[in-house]
């Protein structure tokens, strides 16, 4: 028994010639049945590889194309339908959507936000004066949803001609490392791509999206309460619970904004002493997690760019104020689209989880300010 | 691809009644927004308001 293992196990006892089936008896064409393709993948099979990723990657631009001329369509028929415009609309649009923003730079970091910030918050500001220019009777409420709307066409066509370019450039280099992180980026790309289309419909009709979960759970604790304009499109609230003083804060609705809770912050503190903040956010849940799941932590819940929670961050750093917060996990499709009914459903639940925060954390007759963070389209309060 | 289902977002209206708590799905209408005050409960008197605006994706 074991010399029969140690005979098959003995990798030395081999036929040269048969092994390369160079015996009188072998068929050569049999033979070149399997050498040429050896040969042909040793020198071309980068290229083939590139042809075969290519095709994938097209199919992915082509889509990126029609959503870029879809959204700008839809943008199109929208004012068209909505609002008296002039003649120019076409090329007024056409010239925004090809619009950029040239980040600061950050060899020397410090600073660094506030410059950030000032583009982003001048961009916002051009943006709102150009959408105004396009129809002179548009509502704030209808400027904020057409703004929406073409940052989201601006977007898809600025996708689909970086993923253009990266491919054409691959292509004429017939550079197959070229392609590859393209290849592993797209579906990525293509999802987010996807969401944004998807999202059009709910701002046109000014439907309440998943990102508003936050914004909905404050806007109803609002209710019955006097709001007043703290900062640019930002709402605030006082009421009381269980001896404690709230401060209730979001954007204000339904416009679709997310406000300036960081500049809202800032006043709130110069002329109250906060105790507590709790701030309310959807966030991106991982591959696996249960969308709808509510999560607690601590720390600034709030996306973007990153300026708004730097500011929230110092703000509570220099006044010593803890942050809670409270997750609501979703997708980025169910984020940006029309609230599903899982999210819409815990809107209850996260509220009566704010209290719970509020009872566990505060003593009475202290101050708890309650954010509300994320876009409030179709939100009011 | 070729096997691969259409899928259609249906938007609802959930009014709910501030007094008793009962509630009503309807189709989302137009104009539709959250809170707003609908009508009077039926059963209770009280104030019908717009408690959600949601979509249910379904494959066609």
């Amino acid at each position: 028994m074991d010399l029969a293992i140690a005979g098959l196990l003995n990798f030395t006892n081999f036929d040269v010639d048969q092994l390369f089936a160079m015996n009188d008896d072998t068929n050569p064409i049999m033979m070149l049945i399997w050498i040429i393709p050896i040969i042909i993948f040793v020198f071309y099979g980068q290229r083939i590889q590139l042809y075969i990723t290519s095709g994938e990657i097209k199919k992915g631009i082509k889509k990126l194309d029609s959503y870029s001329a879809e959204s700008r369509d839809q943008l199109l028929k929208y004012v068209k339908t909505n609002f008296e415009t002039k003649p120019d609309l076409n090329s007024k649009i056409d010239r925004f959507l090809d619009f950029f923003t040239i980040m600061p730079v950050d060899m020397d970091p410090n600073g660094i936000v506030d410059k950030v910030r000032h583009t982003v918050r001048s961009r916002e500001d051009y943006t709102r004066q150009h959408v105004k220019s396009l129809s002179p009777n548009m509502s704030e409420l209808e400027i904020s949803k057409v703004q929406t709307l073409l940052e989201i066409a601006s977007s898809l066509q600025m996708i689909h001609k970086i993923i253009n370019h990266m491919f054409l450039t691959a292509k004429k280099q017939n550079n197959y490392p070229l392609i590859l992180p393209l290849q592993m980026l797209l579906p990525f790309i293509m999802e987010q791509a996807e969401a944004m289309k998807k999202a059009i419909p709910a701002f046109e009709k000014e439907q309440p999206i998943g990102d508003g979960i936050g914004p909905m759970v404050v806007g109803k604790m609002m209710l019955n309460t006097e709001k007043e304009l703290i900062a640019f499109q930002t709402v605030v609230s006082k009421t009381t619970f269980e001896n404690r003083n709230l401060l209730l804060l979001k954007a204000e609705g339904p416009a679709s904004t997310v406000g300036r809770p960081g500049d809202a912050l800032e006043n709130i503190v110069s002329t109250n002493k906060l105790d507590a903040i709790i701030m309310i956010d959807a966030a991106l849940k991982m591959e696996g997690e249960d969308s709808a799941t509510i999560a607690h932590g601590f720390g600034a819940a709030i996306g973007g760019i990153g300026d708004e929670k730097f500011q929230i961050e110092g703000i509570a750093t220099k006044n010593n104020i803890p942050v809670f917060s409270i997750v609501i996990k979703q997708s980025v499709l169910e984020a940006i689209t029309l609230m599903t009914k899982d999210i819409a459903n815990q809107a209850d639940s996260v509220r009566s989880q704010v209290y719970d925060v509020i009872l566990e954390n505060t003593l009475e007759n202290q101050t708890i300010l309650v954010i509300g963070v994320g876009n409030t389209v179709g939100v009011p309060q | 691809m070729i096997f691969s289902k259409k899928k259609i977002t249906l938007e609802y209206t959930v009014e709910k009644c501030n007094n008793c708590g009962s509630s009503t799905q309807r189709k989302f209408r137009k104009g539709d927004v959250l809170f707003a005050e609908i009508s009077k409960c039926q059963t209770c008197e009280g104030t019908v308001c717009i408690d959600k605006i949601f979509g249910e994706t379904i494959e066609q």
